[in-house]
């Protein structure tokens, strides 16, 4: 097009003329705000991270930056404190609830989204499970644990977190499983493959990024809870968000050595957070909601 | 759809329920049951019933009311703030900005943070000597006392608001995404102001989304525990006692496991109401899709 | 049908133990578990134990260290194993009572009295009643917590406020003795500071942290939570006065906004030289004066005195053997060395906070730990002391003591409201 015709289009409609002019200064208006916004979310991050390289005298001041860093709290923590076992202790209590809500939540999931099995009842009650308050719970798991002889142990923690991980693994998937299109598994029932094998052999490799997902999401929801961990395992046994609590101690709080715990805990999920962002939505909403 | 179909759904379902009977059904059950009784776990050979009693109680308990109440000022201040936030940061990335994709980036990394964190560098950060945010509030002459008994509720609803708007964001920010371009045009090209589009045409656009969104959050506030664990403990006097905190005192300070049952059953069936409400919506948004 | 089903768990439970062989059957030689909290002190018994093991070769300790909110439904939980999880606790002077109460610890007399030159007598008298209820004896003294007043002695040694102090109330400035000085003097340094050092970095958190304070300006105005018959007497006119009086210094003269601190958030103001004292844990002091610490350059300005009055609060933790302990002789011979005086010595030198009089009188340990005067100090502070409260019901009057003085610093009530609802609260939890 050129300048004349541009010129031309413009007077033809004026009202987008103006909706052009309207449209530039909410793009600077509308980048400052984020950029408050995003030093909003930033700052105790960095802050955080600061302190972790602070030598003690400069925690008890306000200061942001102006000290001498030092990396005793980092080696403190990681080379002369269980901490290295208590990040073991959170993957494998994450890992552990994952694996098994994918296993028993993808066909639930699937059944769900091709054969509506159960109605919405079912579906309702998948919902309302990931709802429930863990105070319902953590008595009846806290009893059954001491009964049992798991308590404070990764496994007590392991099964309570499945309370609320595999019914949200399960809502996740019926969402990305819709996304699937049905011609696939029906092409691989005309090839012979029974329902069960079309499955297993075609739809869970379609749907993998959502599984995905849902697996690393659930993952993070497992590493970032406290309430179970605290009350059914505090010892050997603590996970990451207990062991962060843990520097809070009696005889005051070790603000340097809490610092690296938790950025120590925040990083990996900051990065598994950037692979789950767009899948989200579509998770989230059971399949209701458009990603 | 076939027979056989549907019984192949019903064993692919069966792992599901037998995992949610162990892990839900059981323990709920048992929670009932533990709700009749005089529980108490440095007396476990004393149990007696006592039917509806516990339950009696917490009509004439007034800690539970305030936590209760605490809970309910918590839930609907830091939702409705998340939401108006929310929807602002959303709207704003909506359309095309410099360095869209960070944005959008960054602004979600709160939510995955673990709340214990959240609530320990925001105990820091806020501290009236030691923090520097009071440091500079104090430079431009503000002095706020943020656990004070008049704004402790609204701090923790603020750090919430820290934590909690990128969901929003997030569901917002799809919800407009999906939208159809041609009534913005259409809008537009009938001279209506943005004001007018967003109060007339978006809003009413992503209401379904939306109310999606205000539950989700809603459920999930009703669980604020580590913010009060780390930073207030329920003081001052019980401005911030909420009810998981108040549940925990009773049942793992106290020792009274029946009391702190019947309280959790309350709780689980106000929350109930809302799981419904947000099933119902989502049905309807299923239908519209 | 719970019983039942229970029955059911278990047999799962048994199988997944087998399974998973988390918690092997105690092998020969013996395995001591202890369960701790995450603190400085339990450290200083990790590195104690390589001797023990040592000395006692059929026996290795395990040290179960955890947050102190996560201690006490552990021990609980293990205490109602047929088999306890944990062959030695120890115990926080709160719960003590509760615990004898529920028989569910072992009492000691016999086995003490089996140790040849033990000295008992020797942990100093009121720690050591912590341990004992009833006629017998449950706990020995692991290490005390016992409040005393620090303070910037480089301030009170400070000519310029000394003689403005002299020209204003015509007496020398000194660590205050009375409550009515205490106010005054702290007053006194936020005045002649300009603001810039508060007269006290007070702990009223609510809960636990305000009662533990407060309880210190109780008994400086001669009143107590209960009397010799055991009624409560919270409401009394003493009472008021003190919480009065502790409501105006926490207006005046501590840092503003400081409702919700607790012991670190006083301790860092302190250390960031912006409190002229605080009342703390008696082994706050070496923290301070640590040049590495987090006082920094303030390192050495500090100095501890009994608290106003003479009365002090006292915490202690004890350690215990569980009832269904399975090796209860191995826990003893492990408690009856870590508290015997040779290790108490050491212990005392590495940083641990004392409960014997002989390791608080031994030259060595001047010398080597923290200097002759912090010592007879804290001697003097253990003296005269007492529990924050007792019996079985101690943790809730504890909490519930402490919501309502929190409410009356907070100024949602008049401190004799406050203490009138307090106190019919622990006579409601008493059953009076």
């Amino acid at each position: 097009m050129t300048g004349l015709a541009r010129g031309i289009a413009v007077k033809a409609t004026p009202a987008r003329g103006i909706l052009r002019w309207g449209r530039r200064w909410p793009v600077l208006f509308r980048f400052s705000t984020l950029s408050i916004a995003a030093v909003a979310v930033l700052f105790p991050f960095l802050w955080i991270f600061l302190s972790s390289l602070k030598p003690p005298v400069e925690l008890s001041r306000p200061s942001l930056f102006g000290f001498e860093p030092t990396g005793v709290n980092w080696s403190e923590v990681w080379l002369n404190s269980p901490f290295a076992r208590y990040f073991l202790n959170s993957v494998i209590v994450g890992g552990l609830t994952v694996i098994v809500s994918l296993i028993v939540g993808a066909p639930a999931a699937y059944a769900f989204s091709r054969f509506g099995i159960g109605g919405t009842g079912l579906r309702f009650l998948i919902l309302a499970a990931q709802m429930m308050p863990p105070a319902l719970f953590i008595i009846p798991f806290f009893l059954m644990a001491y009964y049992v002889g798991l308590l404070d142990t990764v496994w007590a923690v392991a099964v309570a977190h499945l309370t609320f991980i595999a019914p949200l693994v399960t809502w996740f998937l019926i969402g990305f499983f819709e996304d699937v299109p049905r011609d696939l598994e029906e092409q691989a029932m005309v090839d012979g493959c029974t329902r069960w094998q079309a499955f297993v052999r075609v739809v869970l490799p379609a749907a993998r990024p959502g599984l995905a997902a849902a697996g690393l999401f659930a993952f993070i929801m497992s590493w970032n809870e406290m309430f179970y961990a605290l009350m059914l395992a505090g010892g050997h046994s603590k996970t990451l968000p207990v062991a962060i609590a843990g520097y809070w101690t009696f005889r005051g709080v070790d603000m340097g050595k809490m610092s690296v715990a938790i950025t120590s805990a925040v990083i990996p999920v900051m990065i598994a957070s950037f692979f789950v962002q767009r899948y989200l939505v579509r998770g989230l909403g059971g399949g209701a909601l458009k990603g | 759809m076939g027979h056989r179909d549907r019984r192949l759904g019903r064993r692919m379902v069966l792992p599901l329920i037998l995992l949610l009977l162990a892990v839900q059904g059981y323990p709920m059950a048992f929670a009932v049951y533990i709700s009749a009784h005089d529980y108490r776990l440095t007396a476990l050979s004393e149990i007696r019933w006592v039917g509806l009693e516990q339950y009696r109680g917490l009509l004439g308990n007034s800690s539970y009311w305030t936590a209760m109440k605490n809970t309910l000022v918590f839930v609907f201040g830091a939702v409705g703030l998340e939401l108006l936030l929310g929807f602002l940061l959303a709207y704003l990335l909506w359309r095309p900005v410099p360095a869209q994709n960070l944005f959008r980036a960054i602004l979600l990394t709160p939510m995955f943070v673990t709340p214990i964190a959240v609530g320990l560098m925001f105990r820091f950060l806020l501290n009236n000597q030691l923090g520097i945010i009071p440091v500079w509030l104090r430079s431009l002459g503000l002095e706020i006392d943020w656990f004070g008994p008049d704004l402790a509720l609204f701090s923790l609803i603020l750090i919430d608001v820290w934590q909690w708007t990128p969901l929003m964001v997030l569901l917002l920010l799809a919800g407009l995404e999906a939208l159809p371009v041609e009534p913005f045009e259409a809008a537009r090209v009938d001279g209506a102001s943005e004001l007018q589009i967003i109060r007339h045409l978006t809003i009413p656009l992503i209401r379904p989304v939306m109310l999606a969104a205000i539950l989700i959050r809603m459920l999930d506030a009703f669980r604020v525990f580590e913010y009060v664990y780390a930073i207030t403990r329920g003081g001052p006097g019980e401005r911030t006692e909420t009810i998981l905190f108040h549940i925990y005192r009773v049942g793992f300070l106290y020792f009274r496991l029946g009391e702190a049952a019947a309280m959790a059953i309350t709780l689980a069936l106000v929350i109930f109401v809302l799981v419904v409400l947000l099933f119902r919506i989502l049905r309807r948004q299923e239908a519209l899709t | 049908m719970f019983r039942r089903v229970t029955g059911f768990v278990i047999v799962l439970g048994m199988l997944a133990s087998w399974l998973f062989g988390c918690r092997p059957a105690a092998p020969s030689p013996v395995t001591l578990t202890i369960i701790m909290e995450q603190v400085p002190d339990t450290d200083v018994i990790r590195k104690l134990l390589p001797d023990f093991e040592k000395e006692n070769p059929g026996i290795k300790v395990v040290i179960d260290a955890m947050p102190y909110d996560a201690m006490r439904d552990k021990i609980l939980a293990s205490f109602m194993a047929p088999k306890a999880t944990y062959d030695v606790i120890i115990v926080d002077n709160p719960w003590m009572d509760e615990f004898v109460a529920g028989n569910f610890l072992e009492p000691l007399d016999d086995r003490i009295r089996g140790v040849p030159d033990y000295d008992f007598e020797d942990f100093v008298k009121p720690v050591r009643d912590i341990g004992v209820v009833g006629s017998k004896i449950y706990g020995i003294p692991f290490y005390n917590y016992a409040v005393g007043l620090i303070v910037r002695q480089d301030l009170f040694d400070d000519p310029a406020y000394r003689d403005a102090y002299q020209k204003k109330y015509g007496k020398p400035l000194a660590p205050p003795t009375t409550l009515e000085d205490y106010v005054r003097i702290a007053q006194f340094f936020k005045e002649q500071s300009g603001g810039k050092i508060y007269g006290a970095a007070m702990q009223p958190q609510r809960g636990y942290k305000v009662f533990e304070e407060w309880k210190n300006w109780l008994y400086a105005a001669g009143g107590n939570l209960l009397d010799d018959q055991g009624k409560v007497i919270l409401d009394r006119p003493e009472a008021v006065r003190a919480l009065e009086l502790y409501i105006e210094m926490y207006k005046t003269a501590a840092p503003p906004n400081s409702l919700n601190w607790g012991f670190d958030e006083a301790l860092r103001s302190m250390a960031a030289g912006e409190a002229a004292t605080m009342m703390s844990y008696n082994w706050m002091l070496p923290t301070l004066n640590n040049p590495q610490g987090p006082a920094g350059n303030l390192a050495g300005k500090f100095a501890l005195y009994e608290v106003p009055g003479g009365k002090a609060v006292l915490g202690a933790w004890h350690w215990a053997i569980p009832r269904n302990a399975p090796n209860k002789d191995a826990s003893w011979r492990f408690i009856s060395w870590v508290t015997s005086k040779r290790i108490e010595k050491q212990r005392v030198i590495l940083g641990g906070a004392p409960v014997r009089v002989s390791a608080m009188k031994d030259p060595e340990v001047w010398q080597k730990g923290f200097g002759q005067s912090y010592y007879e100090t804290v001697l003097k502070i253990l003296e005269d002391a007492e529990p924050l409260a007792r019996g079985p019901k101690a943790e809730e009057i504890i909490q519930v003591v402490g919501t309502e003085l929190n409410a009356a610093v907070a100024g949602e009530k008049t401190a004799e409201q406050a203490l009138r609802d307090a106190a019919a609260q622990v006579r409601r939890i008493l059953g009076q």
